[in-house]
């Protein structure tokens, strides 16, 4: 990726010749871990948003309890997902893993729903003792940073949010959201954290990669995402992370500015966070239960989408439930013709295996041994793995066509 | 249940540990109170600073942890919660769980050395129901989980504050 290498660069040079250059891992341990560090502040110098996310809970867990701590990290393209969410619902896989920035899909350990992070976007964190902790304090404070570079529009809304007030987004009543905030707190420390949208290139195509196609056939646990129209306020990220400190010390009396690079993967705490969060079992099996679903049910009565052609004429069925990550049950046949097929452990492999481990529907369903219908199977297979994102880029680039009108969108 | 930060203030938290002192000093002579009543001295609920409830059967072997009424309130809307697998052995304060609210998730955490034999499985579909009857241990209510207990456990039940200590500390300023 070559333009997260230029940006890496570019900070690089700016921040080591302005402020402390925090080379050992152990320097960052003791800065966090001094009891008198009452006021902290770190900038990442990592692009890697899994480390980012990994250091900040090293400091939820580690900074002394009466500290208040400000983290700045910006990650190469991501879509973060909210602790209880389910990517199959809320992201668009096999768009995301077609495409050519790379984007990683991760999932936080705090509350809410999925956004969108590139090199345009810098992430603001804060920790501070769960008896000071107020949803609105310190998205304030970055409304104050942003105001003061000249987004005088900006302002907190009912949800916590940044929005820009007072121009309505075009066909859209609500005011342009910049920032989505969510929460993690624990006994005696608790984490705000937030994005800010400055000047994300990729901003027209967050709608696509943040719009399912298995969302209309999926009934889920868990915790939904708020769509919102979203903008970027055009402020360079250096200013931003500048505005945000300055803002920080005002509050907070001082604290001296630390560059946290990937070098911080050493301290085994962050390293043991970074393995649980880069797992396939935390991005995919901590999904909250769900089932997905062809055909309305008792449990689901939406009207469903029409299915591609010969699967509707064969009236293709198929369901299965996901709990803890695996197959729980599942059934598939043909309505019109042969009787739906439940699976059991042996038919198919099916039952226990892990979602995220199938890695073609196609090779799935044909060893689903239901007669006469093999080349509908291969369709019905197709259509599977498009909507789960697996296969080749001929069916992702039907998933493509599932979005391809969705305008830039965020959610939090 | 760390999160109730809006309505947790220092005084309050001072309070609660001097009252937590108060109940160490009167539970010196253990004995002496099981002469008089032998099982409502032990069956008390008892609650944390940070909000969960536990209340143990007579025989002090098992029990149910909850989040209590005032938890429930300052939360919010929930809108999941996770619950720990079973059986897991937990010492006192381990967290044994999360609620999510209002984009926040929030650990829940053991109030004393257990064993979590069993979670309210009706948690996992219909969140709101802690939101309804957080300190309700029956079917349909908001309880967490079910415990069993030795005898660590009945020793750290000595810290936690009775429902007059509890609402004194939550009402405090």
């Amino acid at each position: 990726m070559a333009p997260a290498r230029r940006l890496n660069s570019l900070l690089k040079g700016r921040l080591c010749t302005n402020h402390s250059c925090i080379r050992r891992y152990s320097d960052f341990v003791r800065a966090a871990t001094d009891s008198s560090n009452k006021s902290q502040i770190y900038i990442s110098r990592s692009l890697d948003p899994y480390l980012n996310l990994s250091i900040e809970h090293y400091l939820l867990q580690k900074t002394p309890a009466d500290s208040t701590v400000l983290f700045l990290y910006t990650n190469r393209p991501s879509i973060v997902i909210g602790r209880n969410q389910n990517p199959w619902l809320e992201v668009n896989l096999g768009l995301l893993r077609n495409d050519p920035l790379g984007v990683e899909l991760v999932r936080r350990r705090s509350g809410g729903g999925t956004v969108f992070h590139d090199e345009g976007n810098v992430n603001y964190s804060v920790i501070c003792p769960t008896l000071a902790f107020n949803r609105d304090k310190h998205a304030e404070m970055v409304v104050r940073a942003l105001r003061g570079l000249g987004v005088d529009r900006a302002l907190v809304n009912e949800r916590h949010d940044i929005v820009l007030g007072n121009v309505p987004a075009p066909g859209d009543a609500r005011p342009l959201k910049i920032s989505g905030s969510a929460y993690k707190l624990t006994r005696l420390r608790s984490l705000h954290h937030g994005t800010c949208l400055l000047s994300s290139p990729n901003i027209r195509k967050i709608g696509a990669f943040l719009k399912s196609p298995a969302k209309p056939f999926i009934k889920a646990r868990g915790v939904d995402s708020v769509s919102s129209p979203i903008t970027n306020v055009n402020v360079p990220n250096t200013a931003f992370e500048q505005a945000v400190v300055s803002e920080f010390r005002d509050l907070y009396t001082g604290g001296e500015l630390i560059l946290v690079t990937e070098e911080a993967k050493d301290v085994p705490e962050i390293r043991k966070g970074f393995d649980e969060l880069t797992s396939l079992d935390w991005i995919y099996s901590q999904t909250p239960q769900f089932t997905f679903s062809t055909h309305a049910t008792e449990e689901d009565p939406r009207e469903r989408p029409q299915l591609p052609g010969d699967l509707t004429d064969f009236q293709f069925r198929a369901s299965f439930t996901v709990r803890n990550g695996s197959i729980s049950k599942a059934s598939f046949g043909f309505g019109g013709t042969s009787p739906v097929k439940d699976v059991d452990g042996v038919d198919g492999g099916l039952i226990n295996k892990k979602l995220q481990e199938i890695e073609s529907w196609r090779g799935v369903l044909s060893n689903l041994a239901l007669p006469g219908m093999r080349s509908t199977l291969g369709s019905a297979g197709t259509f599977m793995d498009t909507l789960f994102g697996n296969g080749d880029r001929i069916s992702t680039d039907v998933a493509k066509d599932f979005s391809r009108l969705e305008r830039g969108a965020q959610s939090d | 249940m760390a999160s109730i930060a809006r309505s947790l203030r220092p005084v309050a938290l001072r309070l609660a540990q001097s009252s937590k002192a108060r109940v160490a000093a009167s539970s010196a002579s253990p004995i002496a109170i099981r002469a008089f009543s032998v099982s409502s001295a032990v069956q008390v609920k008892k609650f944390t600073k940070d909000h969960e409830w536990i209340e143990l059967s007579p025989d002090n072997k098992t029990g149910t942890i909850g989040i209590s009424q005032y938890a429930a309130h300052a939360l919010g809307d929930v809108v999941y919660v996770e619950l720990p697998s079973t059986p897991l052995e937990v010492a006192k304060g381990d967290t044994i769980g999360a609620v999510e609210s209002v984009k926040s998730a929030s650990d829940i955490n053991s109030p004393i050395t257990c064993t979590i034999t069993s979670v309210n499985e009706l948690l996992e579909e219909t969140p709101s129901a802690i939101n309804k009857g957080p300190e309700d241990d029956g079917a349909g209510g908001g309880w967490i989980a079910k415990v069993e207990v030795g005898e660590n456990g009945v020793k750290d039940l000595e810290e936690l504050m009775d429902a007059a200590q509890y609402k004194a500390f939550t009402e405090e300023a």
